[in-house]
């Protein structure tokens, strides 16, 4: 029953999406990655491919994670603001599920980008002479789990906030938090005992974007697979953190006057 | 009311004879010549948006090329209280981008085991990422990177970093056919940057030291050396080169006989930089066996 709510609602995303012409950003993104290609092979890519490869996952990452952001951090302010939301809210579900088929959807506009770019990128590898391993799937599949984690910390925050807000701390997060996740690591043995625990603090809470992306390995050569058990703890941590996101999200939502 | 009024007007009258006075303090905030960190590469940029974007790109590619020769492993420098604290930096054992970094001096970005108190999450991003411990690491062949410095001096030909240690990677080969290849890069990017003392200085070395065609070599060497006295202000890199410059010179000269040249350009050169002990070794003992013949006192004597 559950299910059927979550998906009809995420279907609703999708399609909305679609309505919105959303996912003609993308297109356009990866007309640009092709011109990109286009004018790197016009240079000659002879020796390029380390160079072209990392510039492939590079700005994979970038699109696909501005693609999630702003998709996911305008979902629950427009049904507000367009009183969309009452109908939603008249039907036989609660709030909690409003909330998860909403963030289900996002993750699959998020995906749906994601992949679209990725085979147009491919298209451009292919043409470089790049080979494909075991690798990129799994760069590819962190990727995928890393989207779920920015969806849920933007849907979050868009509970809390304006879309623009939202949207903007979004994209610090996103783009920042590895490097004050860096920062921390490297500050941590210059800090005095009594501020360490901070450090701790700040790392356990701040999204680990990081973890999920595997492009420096796939980008450069002889990186072997990654271990299954990694893969199984980035699944835990995805879970746990949107998790943790939408509890949040719902405690918000749940008690605020519509 | 009237308080309003008061702190309108004051306000006013503040901000124009702020702006009244600004000329005076021009000299204050407005230092002449290059601001320090910023070479002739960046401010040359600096005149359009194209420029700027030619630098960054050229800039960002420099430093892709360091991690492509680490085969992705981001390295950083040690800061200062780490250097202080005897941490020590992951040394090569082939030091092969020797000029793009020290290796003594730099660390891995992503933290060993023993140093992250990130517990599993430093465990999965050491996974993930391209990591390995890279105490006495080897380098990736410069040779891969040779497409990537032809990219940077495409994009950016007054990016001399990029003909110059390009160049020297082709030279690394010691056949005949590199060494034209790397003349026919750094003559390339000479005449795009005419006034390249780091070129001009590279040419002559490679002409001198391997052609032994010391003829040319005094030709650029010199050119280099006079560029370097004419010019108000010297990049980093220039100021770093011209030791090498002199001494090529110097011997270049001895080479061709020219005793009394030689002595010139290493007085110069002792004088400019005093501290240099192989400009001083060659001005108070010059290793010639041309000295006797050609009749000309040592510096010594004069």
């Amino acid at each position: 029953m559950k299910l059927a709510v979550w998906g009809a609602l995420a279907r609703g995303v999708v399609l909305e999406s679609i309505r919105r012409k959303d996912l003609w950003v993308v297109a356009i993104l990866g007309f640009v990655i092709m011109l990109s290609a286009g004018a790197l092979g016009f240079f000659g890519a002879q020796g390029l491919q380390v160079f072209v490869k990392d510039l492939a996952v590079t700005v994979l990452g970038l699109f696909s994670t501005i693609v999630a952001i702003l998709t996911t951090c305008r979902l629950m302010p427009e049904e507000v603001k367009n009183r969309t939301l009452y109908p939603l809210l008249s039907r036989p579900i609660d709030r909690f599920d409003l909330l998860f088929g909403k963030l289900i959807g996002a993750v699959l506009v998020s995906w749906i980008a994601f992949l679209a770019l990725a085979a147009l990128t491919s298209i451009a590898l292919l043409n470089f002479g790049v080979r494909f391993d075991l690798l990129m799937a799994q760069y590819v599949l962190g990727k995928m789990m890393g989207l779920v984690v920015v969806c849920a910390v933007s849907f979050t925050l868009s509970l809390f906030m304006t879309p623009s807000a939202a949207a903007t701390l979004s994209v610090i997060l996103a783009f920042g938090s590895t490097m004050i996740v860096r920062g921390l690591v490297m500050g941590y043995e210059q800090a005095s005992p009594a501020i360490q625990p901070l450090f701790k603090f700040l790392n356990a809470i701040l999204p680990q974007y990081g973890l999920f992306d595997l492009g420096g390995r796939t980008a450069n050569i002889d990186w072997g697979p990654v271990p299954a058990w990694v893969l199984g703890a980035l699944l835990a941590y995805m879970v746990t953190y949107s998790g943790a996101m939408l509890a949040i999200g719902w405690a918000k939502f749940r008690k605020q006057a519509i | 009311m009237k308080q309003v009024g008061l702190i309108v007007s004051g306000t006013c009258g503040l901000a124009i004879a702020t702006g009244w006075t600004a000329t005076g303090w021009q000299t204050t905030l407005a230092t002449t010549g290059q601001p320090a960190g910023l070479d002739a590469h960046e401010s040359h940029a600096s005149a359009s948006l194209l420029g700027q974007f030619r630098t960054t790109f050229s800039g960002w590619l420099w430093l892709r090329t360091d991690l492509y020769l680490h085969n992705g492993v981001e390295m950083r420098r040690l800061t200062e209280q780490e250097v202080a604290g005897d941490h020590r930096g992951s040394s090569s054992i082939d030091n092969h981008d020797h000029a793009l970094h020290d290796d003594s001096l730099i660390t891995t970005v992503i933290p060993s085991a023993e140093q992250d108190f990130r517990g599993i999450f430093g465990d999965i991003e050491r996974a993930t990422s391209a990591y390995k411990d890279m105490t006495q690491h080897t380098h990736n062949d410069p040779v891969s990177a040779l497409p990537l410095f032809r990219l940077m001096t495409w994009v950016d030909p007054s990016f001399l970093p990029g003909w110059t240690t390009g160049a020297a990677i082709i030279a690394r080969d010691r056949s005949d056919r590199s060494l034209e290849k790397a003349l026919g890069l750094l003559r390339e990017g000479l005449a795009k940057n005419p006034r390249s003392i780091a070129l001009d200085g590279e040419i002559g070395y490679l002409l001198a030291a391997r052609r032994r065609d010391f003829r040319q070599a005094v030709h650029h060497l010199d050119r280099a050396r006079i560029q370097s006295l004419e010019r108000a202000a010297l990049s980093d890199d220039e100021f770093e080169a011209l030791p090498q410059i002199y001494r090529w010179l110097s011997l270049s000269y001895r080479e061709r006989g020219m005793l009394a040249e030689m002595y010139a350009v290493l007085r110069e050169g002792v004088e400019r930089f005093p501290e240099d002990a192989v400009l001083q070794r060659l001005l108070e003992s010059p290793p010639t066996p041309l000295l006797d013949s050609a009749g000309v006192d040592p510096p010594a004597r004069r």
